[in-house]
């Protein structure tokens, strides 16, 4: 399989619009929808023509992921990158979908750059803002959020991942057919390292004390019960039911004493 | 005499879907969704503030402040925040550090609630149903996991703004008051932290593929010894160690991918992991 110049701008215009903060429906459309390697994928499989394919590599691709957070302001990699390139390359080398995961693994690390990119240079517009607000002109505040961050995101993201489609698939081919079983290896244990960061990240955003004994029963739930993910979900949402009536008892009863000021400290 | 100024239904919808639609457009590393803020707020500020230019210019100075919050579950703080406005425009007392008060207040709250509910819970569980079928090559996978995220979330968004908006005019003394949201805080921190364990027990796979010979015996340190002491040892234990050098040791993200890139190097290349 090759890989049209038209082919490859497309999916570059697709990684774009899976920014978080594109013009595409939000955080929802870009964050949430078409960054996910699952999507993303079987977006390249459409474009490539074979979008079966593309889902089947995008859902591999997609399992380093699954708990991805952005929080905070940090995005530590980038699943976007993986899943256009990473899923474009695998395609045209015709690897298996567990090979497409290692190589869509540097991508997902080397895509953050992007990120610091654009959150350092939109600075920049923020700075412009402030002369507006200065000047109360609403208006240019509102071009000023929108227009220049999302035209400078746009080059920033289309160029790399439209050269990385174009010209890296047929040297990534040659590259994948030549490596030894321990390189493999490495990328498969970083692999499977990767989605304990995206739920590290996830618990320190929860940001209380006192979860980690919730996060083991999480635990014991899959590795001994063998329970599926939906019963987890509403086994958990019961015990945080009971959990916060107990935590917080009788909310009426303390209103109704009058005393709303110590309600917490018992 | 004072004016009575006042926002309609259509006012509150469209700066919900401003914000919705915008909020990450701007994002950077110095003040994050401040733009997003003012530009969400635009026919509010032109139709309360309009006539008034010095109260119009406040208005706009006002919300240039470092903003980060979750979208969706964090709208009901720019609901809370539009109901002040509309008193202040009315000649309430509403100061401005109230509303920066409010706004710093419960952006932290709201980002750990969202997050959790959102990026911690519901995407990786549609993304599991998604992924069954979508690792089979059935293109509902992803259809499915889009639609229903979509479903799920703006609705979400809309009632957290709107149900910010009654919060406000019933008065901040009530928002801040009860424990209600404390209540929700905890709630969805326990749901989150149960989940979260069993997505670690399903997706984060570290192994040890070392045999230890023993005269005749050879034992894999895997089956025979990790195994014996406790199902997922390894996994539970890199996720726990993770979450260390984020929270205890403040460690950036990046730097931890960089730990774990090079971990994973030396145990791959030795073949220890």
């Amino acid at each position: 399989m090759t890989i049209e110049f038209w082919q490859a701008a497309l999916i570059g215009v697709f990684y774009y619009l899976s920014q978080t903060g594109s013009l595409f429906f939000g955080c929802i459309g870009s964050l949430s929808i078409l960054y996910k390697p699952l999507v993303a994928g079987t977006i390249v499989g459409f474009i490539l023509g074979d979008p079966v394919s593309g889902c089947i590599i995008g859902a591999a691709i997609q399992l380093p992921y699954i708990a991805f957070i952005s929080a905070g302001g940090s995005q530590p990699m980038d699943p976007g990158l993986a899943g256009y390139v990473g899923t474009a390359w695998a395609m045209v080398a015709g690897v298996s979908p567990a090979a497409a995961v290692t190589i869509a693994l540097p991508l997902g690390l080397l895509g953050t750059m992007i990120w610091i990119a654009h959150m350092t240079l939109d600075v920049t517009f923020v700075h412009m803002a402030d002369k507006a607000a200065e000047k109360g002109d609403l208006d240019k505040i509102c071009f000023l959020h929108v227009w220049p961050p999302q035209i400078l995101l746009f080059f920033l993201s289309v160029i790399p991942a439209t050269i990385a489609v174009y010209y890296g698939a047929d040297a990534v081919a040659d590259i994948i057919a030549s490596l030894s079983s321990t390189p493999l290896h490495v990328l498969e244990v970083i692999g499977g390292l990767l989605p304990a960061l995206g739920i590290a990240m996830n618990l320190r955003a929860i940001g209380r004390t006192g979860t980690i004994p919730f996060f083991i029963l999480g635990f014991i739930f899959i590795i001994y019960f063998k329970l599926p993910i939906t019963a987890v979900a509403v086994i958990a949402a019961i015990i945080a039911f009971f959990y916060t009536q107990l935590s917080h008892p009788a909310e009426e009863a303390l209103a109704s004493a009058g005393d709303s000021t110590e309600e917490e400290d018992f | 005499m004072i004016e009575q100024k006042s926002l309609s239904k259509k006012d509150l919808v469209i700066a919900y879907w401003r914000w919705i639609l915008f909020s990450n457009c701007n994002y950077n590393y110095e003040r994050l969704m401040a733009t997003a803020v003012v530009f969400s707020f635009k026919n509010v500020f032109k139709k309360l503030y309009g006539d008034n230019k010095v109260e119009y210019k406040a208005a706009l100075k006002r919300h240039m402040q470092f903003f980060n919050t979750e979208p969706h579950f964090g709208s009901i703080i720019h609901g809370i925040v539009l109901a002040m406005e509309e008193q202040r425009a009315q000649g309430k007392p509403v100061t401005d550090e109230a509303i920066n008060g409010i706004k710093t207040g419960l952006m932290g709250p709201f980002a750990g609630i969202g997050d959790t509910l959102w990026q911690g819970t519901l995407t990786p569980i549609l993304l599991a149903f998604g992924l069954s079928m979508g690792s089979q090559g059935n293109l509902m996978g992803p259809l499915v996991y889009s639609v229903l995220m979509a479903c799920i979330m703006f609705p979400i968004g809309y009632m957290c703004f709107m149900k910010g908006y009654g919060l406000g005019r019933e008065g901040i003394e009530k928002v801040l008051g009860g424990n209600q949201i404390k209540k929700v805080i905890t709630g969805a921190s326990c749901m989150g932290a149960v989940v979260l364990g069993a997505l670690a027990a399903q997706f984060v796979t570290v192994s040890c593929p070392q045999t230890i010979q023993m005269g005749a015996l050879s034992m894999g340190m895997q089956k025979e010894v990790f195994d014996k002491l406790f199902l997922g040892i390894l996994p539970l234990g890199a996720t726990l160690l993770t979450l260390y050098m984020l929270k205890n040791r403040q460690m950036k993200p990046t730097l931890v991918t960089g730990i774990m890139v090079l971990v994973g190097m030396v145990g791959g290349v030795f073949w220890i992991l």
